[in-house]
């Protein structure tokens, strides 16, 4: 029983350190500059090894022939308009209840990637749609509830924009992030709370994934990169805000005095 | 106190409402000009105007909503009030939902009560002004309570008006969907139950969540 306890607490201990390590922008900078060029290296290697599979590998669908492959970019992004949403708010309640600066930050910058994701999602959804529903858009609950997600997004941006104050700002675009997380298991849960046009769920199903390996690879290939985009873009996004959020404090401005000293090196 | 708060807030908010007509009534004529503008733009076809007047009052009803929404704090934080509610003993959450209760029997249940006889002009069957009130009763407070939110979080910008549109919009959009779609269900003969169901749903959910949110709201924007 102590053995178990101490096992915890060693456990919590180090989720607490790393977490407080994280909600420093200082360290927070640090950890980016390891973590970005990695994201981006993952990144390029899965989407690139996903796009050769998923365009040159994978067979042709019986039925749409080659315009299905449209799917490793359409799913994916669609995933990931839904994952960074789930990011976004998760963010947005930590940064509320423990006043997590580096929070509020990973909330605001993820809204902008998460809003093109979205709009990609929608945009080569019609694309595909054109072909084989042979409509470019169509009024069901996938297709609406995603476009809603997309207002959500824009929602979200605009408030956080309004406000001169930054505290304010980042409070209230929290809030309503939050707010807004009841639309994501309407849009999750649509295909098959009513009868749509959109095909129900092929992938995450019961009974297992409703596709052969060779699609079904370069497409979980591609998500994997793709969420590693979002955290590449992330990151770069967020040390831009903490370097200008910090711009009066000392690292910041040591950070630029060497950078500077460099450039003029070379 | 717990019921007392409820009750203060409330009642102010009525004795504020019936002194300032204006505020009463503006949002019901802004609903009834704007239903009204859907027949004069269309042409001029009963069948037509009997198959989208559900969806076309339903419209309606969302934008009035949003009007009246706009005005809903910004006099009391212009007068000081709301800083009062801030540091009160009281429980804000509580103080809110009154508030928003008195809000919505002034412009969500007067909507409601006007329906049926907009319906009317739309030559809408009796079946379906039934189900359509049925949805409004349901569907209005949750736009009452859900607004709140956006109102209480742009109440300190000078123009809130439209950013307030833009946040609360999308998230009426499912109550609209639900609501109008009653009505559309009951017009082909099919069950309205699982819209209604919804409905009550999404009801109960704005009503045990968003004065808290509300509150938090209120908390954020004024410092």
């Amino acid at each position: 029983m102590n053995l178990i306890n101490a096992f915890f607490s060693s456990i919590w201990g180090f989720l607490n350190r790393s977490f407080h390590r994280l909600g420093s922008p200082r360290e927070f900078f640090k950890i980016s500059n390891y973590a970005t060029p990695i994201f981006g290296l993952l990144f390029t290697v899965l989407t690139g090894y996903g796009a050769y599979l998923g365009l040159f590998v994978a067979p042709a669908d019986y039925q749409q022939g080659d315009s299905y492959r449209i799917i490793f970019v359409h799913v994916p992004s669609a995933w990931l308009s839904l994952f960074i949403y789930m990011v976004m708010a998760t963010a947005s309640a930590i940064g509320l209840i423990w006043r997590m600066k580096m929070a509020f930050v990973v909330a605001i910058c993820s809204a902008p990637i998460g809003a093109a994701f979205t709009f990609l999602a929608l945009v080569t959804g019609s694309l595909w749609g054109a072909p084989i529903w042979g409509t470019w858009w169509e009024w069901d609950a996938r297709l609406t509830s995603e476009l809603i997600l997309l207002f959500v997004y824009w929602g979200i941006m605009a408030v956080y924009y309004a406000f001169d104050e930054r505290q304010t700002a980042e409070r209230a675009m929290a809030l309503l992030a939050i707010v807004g997380v009841v639309i994501v298991p309407i849009i999750h849960y649509s295909v098959e709370w009513w009868s749509s046009l959109h095909q129900g769920a092929t992938v995450f199903r019961d009974g297992g994934p409703a596709m052969p390996a060779s699609m079904l690879t370069p497409l979980l290939l591609m998500a994997l990169g793709f969420t590693f985009f979002y955290g590449y873009v992330l990151f770069l996004r967020a040390r831009n805000m903490v370097l200008d959020q910090e711009r009066k404090s000392r690292w910041v401005r040591e950070l630029v005095k060497s950078s500077r000293a460099t450039g003029e090196a070379q | 106190m717990a019921q007392n708060t409820f009750y203060l807030f409330a009642r102010r908010e009525w004795q504020l409402l019936f002194r300032n007509t204006s505020a009463l009534v503006q949002p019901l004529c802004f609903f009834i000009i704007i239903a009204l503008m859907f027949p004069l733009s269309l042409p001029a076809e009963n069948e037509l105007l009997t198959r989208i007047g559900g969806g076309v009052i339903w419209v309606s009803a969302v934008l009035a909503t949003l009007l009246g929404l706009e005005s809903m704090f910004r006099s009391d934080y212009h007068d000081g009030a709301l800083e009062q509610w801030l540091i009160s003993p009281r429980s804000l959450p509580l103080a809110m939902l009154g508030k928003v209760f008195a809000h919505w029997s002034c412009t969500g249940l007067l909507l409601a009560l006007f329906a049926p006889l907009l319906c009317m002009t739309f030559r809408i069957p009796p079946d379906q002004i039934w189900v359509l009130f049925l949805g409004l009763m349901l569907g209005t407070p949750s736009l009452s309570l859900i607004g709140a939110i956006g109102a209480a979080l742009t109440v300190t910008l000078h123009r809130g008006g439209v950013l307030l549109a833009i946040i609360i919009l999308p998230l009426f959009i499912p109550i609209l969907i639900f609501g109008a779609g009653m009505v559309t269900q009951q017009a082909i003969g099919g069950s309205t139950a699982s819209q209604l169901y919804a409905l009550a749903a999404i009801l109960v959910l704005a009503l045990t969540l968003s004065p808290f949110a509300i509150a938090a709201a209120l908390r954020t924007t004024i410092n």
